[in-house]
């Protein structure tokens, strides 16, 4: 999971072994057992941001491109996980800065759901089209907290702001989640 | 965790099962309130089906990466190279700016002495320009002329 690979206890010590560690360069048969094993909740990631699957192969690949190309000599396989996903959450935001597309997937882009639709797809659909609503850094903060269970400090790291800050946007991106699914009337109800 | 119950509140909110402890953190704490409320629609969204079609294979990832290298590596050997054409470029165009400007009006009399009259004159006057000028146009013909040619040959 991700929270394991997120959650540093002593995340200077780790950055030492990263330098003074021995780590093998990773040849194709490493490579290919790494991405097997991280690039399906990345590829999650990438598309439940940019709403494309095109645009989630592209930048899942732009990813590994990075990260073979900067070949970052880190500690474990958690490191590195971290890594991609710090690196994939620039990459898409670089990406709406780009395309000048706030909302990876414009409300236009998806047709409504349709009779000619299976449940399971109109389900998929309805709740892509409510996630898309969100700013994309909403939709970051959610699905790295919610479904990475990232820590503050790691969410903070991959979307470059300051870990205390990242309470109050995670607060507010729930707080819009909330309002839109009660809006949908997909709320459920929070006994108090 | 932005609260220390925020995960006991999370597990609460997705299995529809909540102990009082965790109910009576609910009245106290917006942050969980905001949390329980959207984690159990965030569950299922995550457990939706999404990819209709594989991952990109690793291999070829791979292979593009390694391709992409080349091309980095490529670019960075040739940079100096691309540094020295474009000081070559400078020097060359500021020579001729300089050589035209300091001896113009010297260019202009020997152009305009290129008529019947104008070569008597300079015949019978013996004024021509120097030797090292035109020895100076030579070098900077032939620089022009090579770097003219680098250039062809590089792009192509």
């Amino acid at each position: 999971m991700f929270a394991a690979a997120l959650n540093l206890s002593a995340p200077l010590m780790a950055e030492a072994q990263t330098r003074t560690g021995n780590p093998r360069p990773m040849d194709e048969g490493r490579f290919e057992a790494f991405y097997r094993r991280n690039a399906g909740s990345l590829w999650s990631y990438l598309f439940r941001m940019t709403g494309h699957e095109a645009v989630a192969d592209d930048l899942l690949q732009k990813t590994f491109f990075r990260f073979l190309r900067a070949n970052p000599v880190l500690a474990s396989e958690e490191h590195q996980r971290r890594w991609l996903f710090r690196t994939a959450t620039n990459l898409a935001m670089d990406h709406f800065r780009e395309t000048k597309r706030e909302r990876a997937v414009e409300l236009g882009d998806l047709p409504e759901s349709g009779a000619s639709m299976e449940p399971r797809e109109v389900l998929r659909h309805d709740m892509m089209k409510t996630f898309a609503e969100l700013k994309p850094r909403e939709r970051a903060l959610l699905w790295l907290a919610h479904v990475e269970e990232a820590d503050h400090e790691d969410i903070g790291e991959a979307l470059g702001v300051k870990t205390h800050s990242v309470k109050v946007l995670l607060f507010r991106a729930r707080k819009r989640l909330g309002e839109l699914l009660t809006k949908k009337g997909l709320a459920p109800e929070v006994r108090r | 965790m932005s609260c220390r119950f925020e995960s006991d509140v999370l597990r609460a909110a997705q299995e529809d099962q909540w102990s009082d402890s965790v109910r009576r953190h609910l009245h106290e704490c917006d942050d969980c309130v905001a949390a329980a409320a959207v984690a159990p629609w965030m569950s299922r969204f995550a457990k939706i089906g999404d990819r209709e079609h594989p991952l990109p294979d690793p291999q070829i990832v791979w292979l593009k990466a390694k391709v992409l290298q080349g091309t980095v590596d490529a670019a960075r050997v040739s940079r100096p190279m691309t540094v020295v054409q474009l000081v070559s470029y400078l020097v060359v165009a500021g020579g001729w700016a300089a050589v035209l400007t300091w001896k113009w009006d010297a260019v202009a009399a020997w152009l305009r002495g290129f008529t019947p009259t104008g070569l008597v004159q300079n015949v019978v006057s013996g004024e021509s320009l120097s030797m090292s000028f035109f020895a100076l146009v030579f070098i900077l013909a032939s620089m022009t002329v090579m770097l003219a040619m680098h250039t062809i040959l590089a792009e192509e």
